[in-house]
């Protein structure tokens, strides 16, 4: 995608011209065009191989943030609400089950080999997202179906099974599956951040944190929407969701703006193209500053509270689900430009072989290399 | 034997391969032999245009690429000056670089991809559902999922024939040494000499590609898989100093732990408030 990654065609245009003028008076042969300039590429072929997952995983991002979301929203509300949140607290349980449901099927559908899903199963890898996520989901789904089921014992459903169901401990149920719910929102955006893909790698630290956060905000909006379609007011708990979702945005708003400070050129997927104005008028402006918009402006307006809950929490939902999906295709864009890799590839300011400390730097090295083993060949 | 780099890199006994491109001619017989052996079908018959490299990239189906790189000269050349060493036309016999600390291998979730007793990263193919994480986890771009049989493949480094003490096909067919195969300790100390001899014939960009000062960088803690240059790697395609990407996961996951606790005394607030 030439046209998406002018950023760094112009600064490296720009320091060419700079240096074959200056280069007149280097000794011949030096190359200096290639060690000062932003690094060449080769055929514009990438060096890294992008991923190759594409909706079903996005949507399986949107999906399981939501179950975890709601999940941890009516953990919350039951452990330290007050009583009057007793609707949040079982719309919450029964949707976290609902949502989860599909979680695994969208990831097997996506394997190359779905047959084979189990052999997720047969080790526990400390150190790979993608293991422990599958541990999680499987820990979190278990404890979002007890807690659902619990509820619905509690609600005179399921019959004697759910009779059963009603007396396990709601509370414990609620405590453990709490930090399973937080790990399954935040977890994806670590699962990218451990690639090689430049956009996704540089902003490891902070792609967990967006997308718990998106998943917190959207599952709040998701409440408030389910509540506005059901007979009677709840205008406490709608105050409290409403309160929850304002923080989440706000870090989701937080976590983007650091991931654009901290990405320096490497964000120009996020920033430049179709995928750009996805990102700036849907994720940002749809997801984040829309809902906040309708719900404080439709007040003044005189919006009634259930149109003006129902169009803020869809306005979040796809934003939500965007937020993912800008990220997803930004990686590809980012693993597709190799001026990407390079300049990642290079910023940690060792000196590489010719004694050039990275793509910022302004110095050639006159002096040369020397073979790290010339003590251990003495 | 106090150099900090021959202490993080190549466990004992590891073999890999040397590949030295200034004595590679671009014959692609690696390419050919590493198919023929491992029974890999063809990628297509399309001309790329770009100079003699038609093969493109690592792939699924392609475990050696040869690269074919041609430097322009921005100085005036002068015709009765004998250039110091080799024209500019570059070539690069590129393959799985066998990584001591491996990405791929840290990243896969079902175990399927391992370190064998050579030291060498192979995928068992009974065990990889193709879920396609191993791919942007390598830093050189090495593994891809095959449309064919949805599962990943990559060089594997002969690992039936090095087990049978026949060295890789590649190596084997290579008909300049361009690609050597042994222990990587020797290779390193060879690489390391040819490095000087090549700096004392003029050629002053010569370098060890796979140390842990250039390609094996970052927690990969050096590569099986080493390349002599002369030229930036990125010339060549290659990362200079590309990262193992699992070093992210821990603090990942503690500022996701961090953003949770936050998230849920806010989500206690707005419940308790009224």
């Amino acid at each position: 995608m030439p046209s998406e990654r002018g950023t760094d065609e112009h600064e490296a245009g720009e320091a060419g011209t700079d240096e074959r003028e200056a280069g007149e008076a280097e000794p011949r042969g030096r190359r200096r065009r290639r060690e000062q300039r932003p690094p060449t590429d080769y055929y514009g072929i990438p060096p890294i191989h992008r991923a190759h997952w594409g909706g079903l995983i996005e949507w399986y991002f949107f999906l399981g943030g939501l179950a975890s979301g709601t999940y941890v929203v009516a953990a919350i509300a039951a452990l330290f609400g007050r009583p009057e949140h007793i609707m949040v607290v079982r719309i919450g349980r029964y949707l976290a089950p609902l949502l989860v449901v599909p979680c695994p099927v969208l990831l097997i559908l996506d394997l190359g080999r779905p047959e084979r899903f189990y052999n997720m199963l047969r080790v526990v890898k400390l150190r790979s997202p993608m293991s422990l996520g599958t541990w999680g989901l499987v820990g979190f789904s278990l404890l979002a179906f007890l807690s659902g089921g619990q509820q619905a014992g509690r609600d005179g459903l399921l019959g004697g099974a759910g009779r059963t169901l009603a007396r396990l401990p709601a509370r414990v149920l609620a405590g453990l599956g709490v930090p399973f719910g937080f790990f399954l929102g935040g977890y994806t955006g670590v699962l990218l951040g451990a690639t090689a893909v430049p956009l996704w790698a540089r902003n490891a630290r902070l792609l967990g944190p967006l997308f718990l956060s998106s998943a917190v905000s959207s599952s709040c909006a998701l409440i408030q929407l389910v509540l506005a379609c059901l007979p009677g007011r709840h205008e406490e708990s709608e105050s409290a969701l409403e309160r929850g979702e304002l923080v989440a945005a706000l870090g989701e708003a937080a976590a983007l703006a650091a991931i654009h400070v901290h990405s320096g050129a490497l964000d120009a997927p996020l920033t430049t193209g179709r995928l750009g104005r996805l990102h700036a008028f849907g994720a940002i402006g749809c997801g984040i500053v829309g809902p906040l918009l309708v719900r404080s402006a439709g007040r003044w307006l005189g919006l009634p509270p259930r149109p003006r809950s129902i169009l803020a929490s869809a306005l979040a939902l796809v934003g939500a689900f965007l937020v993912k999906h800008v990220m997803m295709r930004a990686g590809a864009q980012s693993a597709d430009d190799p001026a990407a890799t390079f300049r990642f590839a290079r910023r940690d300011g060792v000196p590489d072989a010719a004694g050039v400390s990275g793509a910022t730097s302004g110095t050639p090295a006159q002096s040369g290399y020397q073979p790290p083993t010339d003590a251990a060949r003495a | 034997m106090n150099d900090l780099a021959d202490q993080v890199e190549a466990n004992p006994g590891a073999v890999g391969f040397l590949t030295d491109t200034t004595l590679c001619i671009g014959c692609k017989a690696c390419e050919v032999a590493c198919k023929q052996w491992n029974g890999l079908p063809m990628d297509g018959l399309e001309l790329t245009a770009n100079s003699y490299d038609n093969t493109g990239d690592l792939g699924a189906t392609t475990w050696r690429h040869v690269a074919f790189v041609e430097k322009i000269d921005t100085q005036p050349v002068d015709p009765f000056r004998m250039l110091p060493f080799q024209s500019n036309w570059l070539m690069l016999s590129d393959v799985c670089k066998h990584c001591v600390r491996a990405g791929c291998l840290e990243a896969c979730p079902t175990g399927a991809i391992i370190k064998t007793e050579f030291d060498t990263v192979v995928i068992q193919q009974d065990i990889c559902n193709g879920c396609g994480y191993c791919v942007p986890a390598c830093p050189f771009g090495v593994p891809e999922l095959s449309q064919a049989d949805g599962k990943v493949h990559k060089c594997t480094l002969c690992y039936d024939r090095v087990k049978d003490d026949l060295e890789p096909a590649c190596a084997k067919a290579c008909p300049t040494d361009s690609i050597q195969f042994g222990l990587v300790d020797r290779l390193k100390a060879r690489a390391n000499d040819r490095v000087e001899e090549l700096r004392g014939l003029g050629v002053e960009g010569a370098r060890v590609y796979g140390d842990d000062m250039l390609g094996g960088t970052g927690g990969i803690g050096g590569l099986n898989c080493l390349f002599v240059l002369t030229d930036e790697p990125e010339v060549y395609n290659l990362p200079a100093h590309p990262k193992l990407p699992q070093d992210e996961t821990l603090p990942g996951l503690l500022s996701t732990l961090g953003a949770a606790a936050l998230l849920g005394l806010g989500l206690i607030f707005s419940f308790r408030g009224r």
